[in-house]
């Protein structure tokens, strides 16, 4: 009787199981935080399902963070040593470091001259990612982008470079806050801009190849940036830069530029901060869109990244609701989205500012040297 | 081996399971990985942990070692208002407020400090509403300040808890004896009170402490990271870099600190057992 029982348990949940798999499922696993899983499974996901009967799109998150992209990593290439025919991820969204590492492995499928969208991307992260060459293999979902949030009414000459800057925060100690480098992202893009604008070669550092001895040249702008914290406040965090400008205990800060405008729209920052991109440049990073090599569902993966890359996609879901910067070029967007939302993503830091003033974070192994050269010099 | 001891064995069994796989089996590992440098004995990460992290490491010794120090004096102060206070209402509402931090998770607490103690935060405000500050006189306390208030709001309690408990229980006579001759609530307080009950005091505090030296979030949450404690460097160090080695340095140098209280606790606990001839 138990036997019986749990025999057709198991033929009524294999059943179940196999199912979706006959109607074609498209599995997309994503790093980022819970917004990135939600806009897969509430946007894209319902959008993909309409427009292609019979497709059912599941989507996974695998954790905030590099980690996230290690994940997905780790399983592609325990599938790949395990030599499965079929790999579990159709689509996956991931981080610039992890993505490089992947295209070098051969985990992922050259796809982008296949689809439509590939041709309106023009950023340089399309075919760089950290020092590795990702060209066709990926697609930007989308570039989020350091710049210093000021307040208006405290800040009347903006500087606009990093040596303008350090001026400003000599004659205005205390005004201009930063979140050092162990507490988010934004500080580290700040130290990362200021090693740019006074350690010597950007570019070297953006692009490799890398020469360990390159670090020694940072003493000079690590001295000058130790001067500089001592006119500059430590904030707690990501979230404390924004909440101090909120309070007007600061009167600049590098952020987010998408967490600076979900605040605003939340109401938590002021409706008249402004931003500024520093000459000769901070930095920014985008999120990929790859398949990997041996996708089970290797062509509705591209048709599903041609959609989500579309210009009318990257205009609703990327720009209006998350408030990032579009993956493919922003004049492709231009007429698809409303002039109140255009305007506001592009009055104070307009395509030009970004095309010559957002830069890519600097190769792994520069930035574990930036990061530790600052432990050493600056912190301690 | 008698019946009875292989059945304390045994009954002490899964606990020691426990501890062993939980604690002495990760324990032993972070103490390899911390003095070991490509599977040869190596002080290489205590170098670079000291090169790195020295002001730190200076600077956790003295938030926590200040803490302790002010936990100590607002405790006594509360237990003896509890004790030896013959204003009832007083006693009433203290006994009833003193116990909430308890309750408050660390990561709560820094929040609510976050906002709290901010420069226009709500303390702030509210003195400058009431006209005691001046809205250019405030300053902000999110820097090493606000850990310390943060340490001491959240651990106090935990120690008046012990303290006033052992003083409860004390013998009154003493307490009443003395007033009798004449002194005074504080000289009773000092004087025929807290000899008694040191013992237990000492226990809160290396208790506190201790807790103390382990908490990620309050200087993560209350202040900015430069200097910032050891929690914060150990976790920067596995999440820029996963660099666990020097990770496990700096935890060794935690065991160290926590070593020194441990050894404190001990001597006095020895001494006081000899005394009594134990």
């Amino acid at each position: 009787m138990t036997h019986k029982l749990a025999f057709s348990l198991a033929l009524a949940l294999g059943a179940a199981l196999a199912a979706p798999a006959g109607a074609q499922t498209l599995n997309v696993a994503t790093a980022g935080d819970q917004n990135m899983v939600d806009y897969i499974k509430d946007y894209l996901g319902p959008m993909f399902e309409k427009a292609n009967p019979g497709v059912k799109v599941v989507a996974v998150g695998t954790g905030p963070g590099d980690s996230g992209s290690q994940k997905i990593y780790e399983k592609l290439a325990a599938q790949k040593a395990a030599n499965t025919e079929k790999w579990d991820f159709d689509v996956i969204v991931a981080h610039q470091k992890m993505s490089g590492q992947m295209v070098s492995e051969g985990l992922l499928a050259k796809y982008r001259d296949r689809i439509e969208t590939g041709k309106l991307v023009s950023s340089a992260t399309a075919a760089n990612a950290l020092g590795t060459n990702v060209e066709g293999f990926v697609m930007p979902m989308f570039q989020s982008q350091t710049a210093i949030a000021y307040n208006p009414d405290m800040v009347k000459s903006v500087p606009g470079t990093y040596a303008e800057l350090a001026d400003w925060a000599k004659a205005n100690p205390k005004k201009f806050g930063y979140n050092g480098i162990k507490g988010g992202m934004s500080g580290v893009a700040f130290a990362t801009g200021w090693v740019y604008a006074f350690g010597g070669d950007a570019d070297k550092l953006q692009k490799g190849p890398y020469d360990a001895a390159t670090k020694g040249g940072w003493d000079n702008a690590l001295v000058a940036l130790k001067a500089f914290n001592q006119n500059a406040v430590i904030t707690p965090g990501n979230a404390g830069t924004l909440d101090m400008l909120n309070r007007g205990e600061i009167a600049m800060g590098p952020v987010w530029v998408d967490m600076f405008y979900t605040w605003m729209n939340d109401g938590k920052l002021p409706p008249n901060m402004k931003l500024k991109l520093l000459a000769p440049g901070m930095p920014g990073q985008p999120m990929y869109y790859a398949v990997p090599a041996r996708a089970a569902q290797a062509d509705l993966a591209a048709k599903f990244i041609a959609m989500a890359t579309s210009p009318q996609v990257q205009a609703d879901g990327i720009v209006k609701k998350f408030n990032w910067y579009p993956g493919i070029d922003a004049r492709h967007l231009e007429g698809k989205l409303d002039a109140a939302t255009w305007k506001k993503l592009f009055t104070d830091l307009t395509p030009d500012d970004l095309s010559k003033n957002a830069r890519p974070f600097p190769i792994a192994p520069y930035f574990n040297d930036i990061l530790e050269s600052y432990e050493k010099k600056v912190a301690n | 081996m008698s019946r009875s001891t292989a059945l304390g064995l045994l009954l002490v069994a899964p606990a020691l399971a426990l501890v062993a796989a939980l604690f002495l089996w990760p324990l032993g590992f972070s103490l390899i990985a911390a003095f070991t440098a490509g599977g040869e004995v190596s002080l290489a990460h205590f170098r670079k942990a000291f090169e790195l992290y020295s002001t730190d490491i200076v600077f956790t010794l003295l938030i926590v070692g200040l803490s302790t120090v002010l936990i100590a004096l607002v405790s006594i102060a509360v237990s003896g208002v509890l004790t030896l206070s013959e204003t009832g209402w007083l006693v009433a509402v203290l006994k009833q407020l003193y116990r909430w931090p308890l309750f408050i998770p660390f990561i709560v607490a820094g929040q609510c400090m976050r906002t709290f103690l901010a420069k226009n935060g709500l303390m702030n405000n509210t003195f400058v509403s009431l006209g005691v500050l001046d809205p250019s006189q405030t300053v902000s306390l999110l820097d090493w300040r606000g850990i310390v208030i943060t340490f001491v709001w959240k651990q106090a309690p935990f120690v008046i808890l012990m303290l006033a408990g052992a003083m409860a229980s004390l013998d009154r006579s003493t307490i009443e004896a003395a007033r009798n001759l004449g002194a005074s609530r504080l000289r009773s307080l000092i004087e025929i009170v807290l000899p008694q009950v040191g013992q237990t005091l000492l226990v809160a505090l290396v208790l506190s402490f201790v807790t103390m030296l382990s908490v990620l979030s309050v200087p993560m949450m209350v202040a900015g990271s430069q200097p910032t404690m050891l929690t914060v460097d150990m976790a920067f160090r596995i999440n820029a870099y996963g660099d666990y080695p020097t990770a496990n340095a700096l935890g060794v140098i935690s065991y160290a600190m926590t070593a020194v209280a441990a050894w404190i606790y001990l001597r006095h606990n020895l001494k006081q057992q000899r005394e009594a001839g134990l």
